[in-house]
């Protein structure tokens, strides 16, 4: 069965789930869970190996191919791709579209190997660690997650909390998933689905950017492209040392977070950036097109994949939705995943180990060569390319879920984001409330049915306990840094 | 403190406080803890108090934004907000009504006229076609369903 993993069809397979992946993740609005759910009738008729094999290689492309429009147009292609913006698509503001593209890369390949890694080396151990966490838990990581807008701020601590606040308000609007109750629809039978995230961020980050264009084109300040200069293409291999142990780390957390059922990308990478910004030497370059922005998020959510694996192979639980996806795919195939799958099945699990390391050649071969290509973006005129944001916005937001309704809804939150901008609220912590606040309500209030009530159940976890503390403890670092810098500069 | 603060403040509890009695009047209470309004209740308890804090602490002066004299950029951004927001819900609309292949051209036409104030007519039909064919043909071949109108059916 090893064998088949390298057959023709399975390298075939392999290599168009890569590419769909890839274009799927790219273009905002499609995501690569649609990409699954798509290409899923095509395996089918196929061997079980080449059959999973393109559905693996489609989450892996999807994840990759979303820091492509997040560099280039600022527009995250997944919710995953989101924090890779704040510093990519600043280095593509430079004329180093090159440099964050395959930097992008790069990392992602790195994590994705790395997932894997530890899937192959750590599977039981991984699997068993993932399964203690809880409800109470998961809600302790998301709040250590949500202490990441202190970093986000951009000088203001409390407007960033104002931000971070408003995201979190965002997403409680919708059907409550818990007692089943309207959280104010105002009897619309579209706002029952909530906000969908994707048309949030496509809203906060593309339309801001795209009346700033549209503004400086009426005052005749933008006759030529945002770049004209020579647009850097060269690989990152040198600049890239100085990232690999970052690249370790983020991978680390992106695999921890992925196995963790509930959590995800989007979650994953914004911690690693935060972990990242924490750590740096140089902190203030974050935001402002540090390397590490871009490695650190990449690497971890592509990580998140093998992470997301580890429960789905082991004990049937898929950790997000692609994996649920996936987790049909192998039903379909009359492979059941649980405790006993890996033992009973070495050969196809190798082959498919296997054909998950052709998928990231692919992926990278087609990234790089494609590289030069993407660039090119930048050299159309600002105010040309803002008409065919504005479409692909529109588009994108359209696709997610075949509802008029989510450009109106787009339209609105793209004005809500500007005017956040104006009041110099900043945005960053928006989409971070966004990313977090269904989780940590939905985390909560499991863990307090659980607990029939009672919140000691966050008080008997070692682990959330330790969380808690951590989160208190950055909280008021930052607090008293900022009443510092204010004492400093009064 | 700045005055701009003080709105900002002000409007920031004024919005928490509508939002608090949404959440109570608009939300059902099926009586568990913490229930469908704990959490948009207390987001909105934290919002109208960092409006207060906002109110109360002043913050430090921010950087000037970048402005001509005649006050031109100014008018001219808010000009654009309206213009792309006008823009959105004319082709959202128009997507609905007409479908994909007609309000796309014509949104296109639209924003670069009426919006960008461009007069080229080969340039500004050329993107018009050419960013309708393209995404129409991204779309198609991906086997994803763009929006067809309900009055043409295109």
């Amino acid at each position: 069965m090893i064998a088949e993993a390298l057959s023709l069809p399975a390298i075939v397979a392999t290599a168009a789930g890569s590419i769909v992946g890839l274009v799927f993740g790219a273009i905002p609005g499609l995501t690569f869970s649609t990409a699954l759910a798509l290409m899923m009738p095509f395996t089918f008729g196929m061997e079980p190996v080449p059959a999973i094999a393109m559905l693996l290689a489609v989450y892996s492309g999807g994840m990759t191919g979303g820091a492509v429009s997040a560099v280039l147009l600022g527009i995250p292609g997944t919710p995953s791709a989101a924090a890779t913006i704040f510093d990519g698509y600043r280095l593509a503001q430079r004329g180093e579209a090159g440099l964050a593209l395959g930097a992008s890369v790069l990392a992602s390949a790195f994590g994705g190997l790395f997932s894997l890694a530890v899937m192959m080396l750590l599977v039981e151990q991984v699997a068993s660690l993932a399964i203690r966490f809880g409800p109470a838990e998961i809600f302790a990581l998301v709040l250590f997650g949500l202490s990441t807008i202190c970093g986000l701020a951009e000088g203001s601590l409390v407007r960033g909390l104002v931000a971070g606040v408003l995201g979190l308000m965002i997403m409680t609007i919708g059907l409550d998933e818990i007692d089943g109750v309207a959280r104010l629809t105002f009897g619309t039978i579209q706002l029952q689905q909530g906000v969908n995230i994707l048309v949030a961020m496509i809203a906060l980050f593309a339309i801001p950017q795209v009346i700033a264009t549209f503004a400086q084109a009426r005052d005749g300040r933008v006759s030529a492209p945002a770049w004209a200069g020579a647009i850097r293409t060269e690989l990152p291999w040198r600049r890239l040392r100085g990232q690999w142990w970052l690249m370790v780390r983020s991978s680390g957390i992106g695999t921890i977070v992925g196995a963790i059922p509930g959590t995800g990308g989007p979650v994953a990478s914004f911690l690693a950036y935060d972990h990242a910004r924490r750590f740096s030497r140089r902190p203030e370059e974050y935001g402002q097109g540090a390397l590490g922005g871009i490695v650190a998020p990449e690497a971890a959510n592509n990580a998140v994949m093998g992470g997301a694996l580890i429960p789905m192979l082991s004990l049937g639980i898929p950790g997000d939705p692609a994996t649920a996806v996936i987790l049909g795919g192998l039903l379909i195939h009359g492979l059941q995943p649980g405790p006993l799958f890996i033992q009973n099945n070495v050969d196809l699990v190798h082959a498919l180990y296997l054909t998950i390391v052709v998928s990231w050649i692919v992926i990278v071969l087609v990234q790089l060569w494609g590289i030069r290509l993407f660039v090119r973006v930048l050299r159309v005129p600002p105010h040309l390319l803002g008409v065919c944001i504005l479409v692909l916005c529109a588009v994108g937001s359209y696709a997610i879920r075949n509802a008029v309704f989510d450009v109106y809804l787009m339209a609105v939150l793209g004005l809500f984001g500007y005017g956040l901008q104006r009041l110099r609220i900043p945005l960053a912590p928006v989409v971070l409330g966004l990313v977090l606040g269904p989780t940590l309500e939905q985390q909560y209030r499991t863990a307090l049915i659980l607990s029939e009530g009672s919140h000691r159940i966050f008080l008997e976890s070692p682990f959330a306990v330790a969380m808690f503390a951590l989160t208190a403890a950055i909280v008021g670092w930052q607090i008293w840094s900022a009443v510092r810098a204010r004492r400093a500069s009064a | 403190m700045p005055r701009g603060d003080r709105w900002l403040g002000g409007g920031l509890v004024l919005a928490a406080l509508g939002w608090v009695w949404l959440v109570q009047t608009q939300i059902p209470d099926p009586g568990t803890t913490p229930g469908p309004r704990g959490f948009p209740r207390l987001f909105g308890v934290v919002l109208a108090a960092l409006g207060g804090w906002i109110i109360a602490v002043p913050s430090l002066p921010a950087p000037a934004p970048e402005r001509r004299p005649d006050g031109r950029s100014d008018r001219h951004e808010l000009a654009g907000a309206g213009g792309a927001f006008g823009v959105l819900v004319l082709y959202a609309f128009l997507l609905e009504r007409t479908g994909f292949l007609i309000a796309t051209p014509a949104i296109v036409v639209a924003a670069m006229v009426g919006l960008l104030r461009l007069r080229h007519w080969l340039s500004i039909l050329s993107l018009a076609a050419g960013l309708t064919l393209g995404v129409w043909t991204i779309f198609e071949a991906l086997g994803t369903p763009l929006p067809r109108g309900t009055w043409i059916g295109w």
